[in-house]
C-alpha cells in the first residue's frame, strides 16, 4: 500500500537546495501553497520493522538538508497521509498556520539540554523506604537546582526557554538564534552538574517544541 | 495494540551510539537522539498516525496512545540493535 509520508515543511524561497531521495530512496517531492513548500514522499506502507532505524536516519537526513539552510516544522516520522490529495487537503487547511510559525522561528534554532539520574540503582536502592525517598527528592532537588541555575545562565543567550520533565530527569528547551550554538554549548556546559546527575547537550534541532499548538497537533487545536 | 517485551533500558543511556550524517560538517548525532527527534518532536497528525512495533501489525492509534507508545517504540528498536551487536 503506498501513502504520503509528510517530511518538513519550509517557508518558500529562493536557493533552498532539496535532497533527491527520501525514506527508502523514494523521490523527494515539493508541494507548494501561498509561501510555503512542504517536502514529502510516496512510501510503501507498513514499513519493515527491522527497517525502522534506517527508515528514521533517511527521514532525518531529509529534514536536516533543508534545515541547515532554513527553519523547517518537521512532521513525526509516523504520520502518514493516505495519498497525494489528503496531504494537499491538509496543507490547504493549515499551511497559513505553518506559514506564521516558521516566519516567527525563521531565525531560531533549538538547543537542548538534558538533565538526568546517571545510575537509576541509586534511586533505586530499596534497602529502607525512607533511605529511598530520601535519595529520590535529594535528586529531584538536585536536578530542580540544576534547571534553575541553566535557566539563568542562558537567559541572554535564549529568545525562549522551555523544561518538560521526562523519565528520571528534566529535558531543557532553549530557542537560540543561529549562530549562536556554541555561545549556548559553552555556557550551558559550564554548569556544573551534581553528583549522581548526567547531562546531555544537544542540537541545533529544528524548534519544535516552539510550535504552536495548533501547528503542532491541528487536529486537537481544531477541536478545541 | 503494541505490546513490547518487558525490556529495562534507559532512554537516555550514557554511552550514545553516533552516526554521522551525510554532508553535514562532522555533526555528532546518536541514533538515540535521532530517533528521539523523528519520532517524537514535531507535527502530530491526528488519525493519521500509525505504529509499528517489534513484528506487530500496524495499528491506528489515537493521539495520547501514540504519545505514550513512542518510548515502546525506541526501547523495542534499542533492544534490536543492541541484540543484533550481539
Amino acid at each position: 500500500m503506498n501513502k504520503a509520508l509528510a517530511y518538513c515543511a519550509f517557508l518558500r524561497e529562493e536557493g533552498v537546495s532539496l535532497p533527491a531521495a527520501g525514506v527508502n530512496a523514494a523521490p523527494v517531492e515539493v508541494m507548494t501553497a501561498g509561501a510555503l513548500a512542504l517536502l514529502w514522499s510516496h512510501v510503501q506502507w507498513p514499513f519493515e520493522p527491522s527497517a525502522m532505524q534506517r527508515h528514521a536516519v533517511e527521514f532525518h537526513e531529509v529534514i536536516s538538508h533543508v534545515f541547515r539552510q532554513r527553519a523547517v516544522a518537521p512532521f513525526r516520522l509516523l504520520s502518514v497521509f493516505d495519498d497525494r490529495a489528503s496531504l494537499s487537503s491538509f496543507v490547504a487547511l493549515h499551511g497559513a498556520d505553518f506559514a506564521a510559525d516558521l516566519e516567527r522561528l525563521r531565525a531560531f534554532v533549538q538547543m537542548e539540554c538534558v538533565v538526568y539520574v546517571a545510575r537509576p540503582e541509586f534511586v533505586a536502592d530499596t534497602a529502607s523506604g525512607t533511605r529511598y525517598l530520601r535519595h529520590k527528592a535529594e535528586l529531584l532537588r538536585r536536578i530542580e537546582d540544576y534547571t534553575a541555575k541553566i535557566k539563568a545562565v542562558l537567559a541572554e543567550t535564549s529568545a525562549e526557554i522551555r523544561v518538560r520533565e521526562v523519565k528520571q530527569g528534566v529535558r531543557i528547551f532553549a530557542l537560540v538564534k543561529r549562530g549562536r550554538e556554541q555561545e549556548f554549548k559553552s555556557i550551558a556546559g559550564d554548569v556544573p552538574v551534581s553528583e549522581g546527575l548526567a547531562r546531555r547537550l544537544s542540537g541545533p534541532w529544528p524548534a519544535a517544541e516552539f510550535l504552536s499548538a495548533q501547528v503542532k497537533s491541528p487536529n486537537v487545536a481544531e477541536a478545541r | 495494540m503494541a505490546r513490547g517485551r518487558p525490556i529495562h533500558l534507559s532512554l537516555m543511556p550514557t554511552e550514545f551510539e553516533s552516526v554521522e550524517i551525510g554532508g553535514a560538517p562532522q555533526e555528532d548525532v546518536s541514533i538515540l537522539d535521532i530517533l528521539d527527534h523523528v519520532l517524537n518532536a514535531g507535527v502530530v497528525v491526528q488519525g493519521s498516525l500509525v505504529i509499528s512495533v517489534a513484528g506487530v501489525d500496524l495499528v491506528y492509534l489515537g493521539l495520547n496512545v501514540v504519545l505514550t507508545s513512542v518510548e515502546t517504540a525506541l526501547r523495542s528498536l534499542n533492544a534490536e540493535a543492541k541484540r543484533a551487536k550481539q
